[in-house]
């Protein structure tokens, strides 16, 4: 289950969770449906308790109806304004209307949410069913996208540079993993903890793109924001996973500056430390063990990145060898010491990491 | 007057710079008001900002200030878009 990043709410049930979790994880679904739907109750619990009693804010209305295990979206248009959310123009459950960029928000918040459902039992990116708010329009020729803590917010960019920020999955996965992380390790957004925060939401990106085109590590491309690059700049996307420093070369862009390795590694006071350049080193060995181990790559060094993202081991600040020494102690905690354990220490190895 | 702007981060890491220099110009006057109002507001180190926004900072004749999305004035609006616009 999730950590709650240091608080813990007293919340007691009569049957512990770790007797739910063993169930939960019961092939047979008469076992597991009931316990995981328990779990996410409780998770849910414990979560408007720690709303109301160490928060202090009023109890969220709208999860009172909230069906665990289905998202809860909501999108917003900005109207080229940057006064958030904006205007609500699709609820979920609501029909696709003509705005392809709303439709596009929808689309991708839901595909998020099924990943992590699907192949990490994690109910939105709190694990207690989180309603998922997208803003779009934001701005006027806005090339970006970002999380404000809250809720995802997309420009549409300037159609001279960049296209529409909804068009490519990976954006939106990748903006909402940093939800995920605020929820989980809340990893500090500078220097090397900031670029393993970068870094994972790269990854999940990527995943959230692959699961939805049913691909395996070999089939996927491994580029973050393919599709994004306006058609007269000279790149086939933002990143690389599995060439970083080859996505973009540019003459108004520049050079795509990232390093795939720590002989790379960049020392900037620019971009919070580097946190978008220095992330391809670990991006980099996350690609290197999903392709070493093949097939989905969410199934094993995914759940190896998740494991150690959730496990409440992995600090704020940590560098990259904090990390990385803890990816290997995962791989070897959920698989043993096989295959998945390699992958995942030679993936360090060559990018110049130094496990513990 | 010159002003100049140093945009970093944002989703693609990509910086952006460029500057204006106002003596000469018809609308100098706009531009050294809305520039004073800028640095009345603008913070003396930059802002914690939030994952994938823009970090910006503001520089008049040598001083700088800086601001970080979301939580931009609309002087710091409107002076940015108009710099990296307008500007070299």
């Amino acid at each position: 289950m999730t950590t709650n990043g240091g608080f813990e709410p007293v919340f007691c049930t009569i049957v512990p969770p770790h007797v739910l979790d063993r169930l939960a994880q019961a092939e047979d679904p008469v076992l597991h449906g009931p316990a995981r739907r328990t779990l996410q109750r409780d998770a849910y619990e414990r979560t408007q308790r720690r709303l109301t009693t160490v928060v202090g804010a009023p109890a969220v209305a709208a999860l009172a109806e909230a069906e665990p295990g289905k998202p809860h979206r909501t999108v917003h248009d900005a109207r080229h304004g940057t006064a958030l959310p904006g205007t609500k123009v699709r609820g979920e459950g609501d029909a696709p209307g003509k705005d392809a960029t709303v439709n596009r928000a929808y689309a991708g918040l839901g595909a998020t949410f099924e990943l992590f459902l699907k192949a990490y039992a994690r109910d939105s990116i709190d694990g207690s069913g989180l309603p998922l708010d997208a803003t779009v329009h934001y701005d006027r020729d806005y090339n970006n996208a970002f999380w404000n803590g809250e809720q995802m917010v997309f420009g549409d960019g300037d159609g001279e540079i960049f296209l529409d920020f909804t068009i490519p999955i990976d954006v939106i996965g990748h903006e909402l993993a940093h939800g995920v992380t605020q929820y989980t390790a809340n990893l500090t957004y500078f220097g090397q903890p900031g670029a393993l925060n970068e870094s994972m939401s790269d990854v999940f990106g990527a995943l959230i793109k692959q699961y939805t085109l049913g691909q395996t590590a070999e089939e996927a491309d491994w580029l973050i924001g393919a599709g994004l690059l306006a058609p007269r700049v000279t790149g086939k996307a933002l990143r690389s996973m599995k060439e970083p420093g080859t996505a973009y070369d540019d003459d108004v862009l520049g050079k795509d500056p990232q390093p795939a390795t720590m002989d790379d590694y960049v020392r900037t006071g620019r971009d919070n430390g580097g946190v978008h350049i220095n992330s391809g080193i670990p991006n980099h060995a996350f690609y290197l063990a999903a392709t070493t181990l093949g097939g989905h790559a969410w199934e094993r060094a995914g759940q190896v990145w998740y494991d150690v993202l959730t496990g409440g081991e992995l600090e704020q600040d940590a560098m990259f060898t904090d990390f990385a020494t803890l990816t290997v102690k995962a791989a070897r905690a959920r698989f043993g010491e096989g295959e998945e354990l390699q992958a995942v220490s030679k993936a360090w190895e060559r990018v110049g990491v130094r496990t513990l | 007057m010159r002003i100049q702007v140093r945009r970093t981060g944002g989703f693609a890491g990509i910086e952006r710079r460029a500057e204006v220099d106002t003596s000469g110009r018809a609308d100098a006057d706009e531009w050294h008001a809305l520039a004073g109002r800028v640095m009345t507001a603008g913070r003396g180190a930059p802002p914690a900002g939030v994952p994938d926004g823009f970090s910006y900072r503001i520089t008049v004749d040598g001083r700088s200030v800086y601001c970080a999305d979301p939580r931009l004035t609309e002087e710091q609006r409107e002076l940015i878009r108009r710099v990296l616009k307008e500007g070299a």
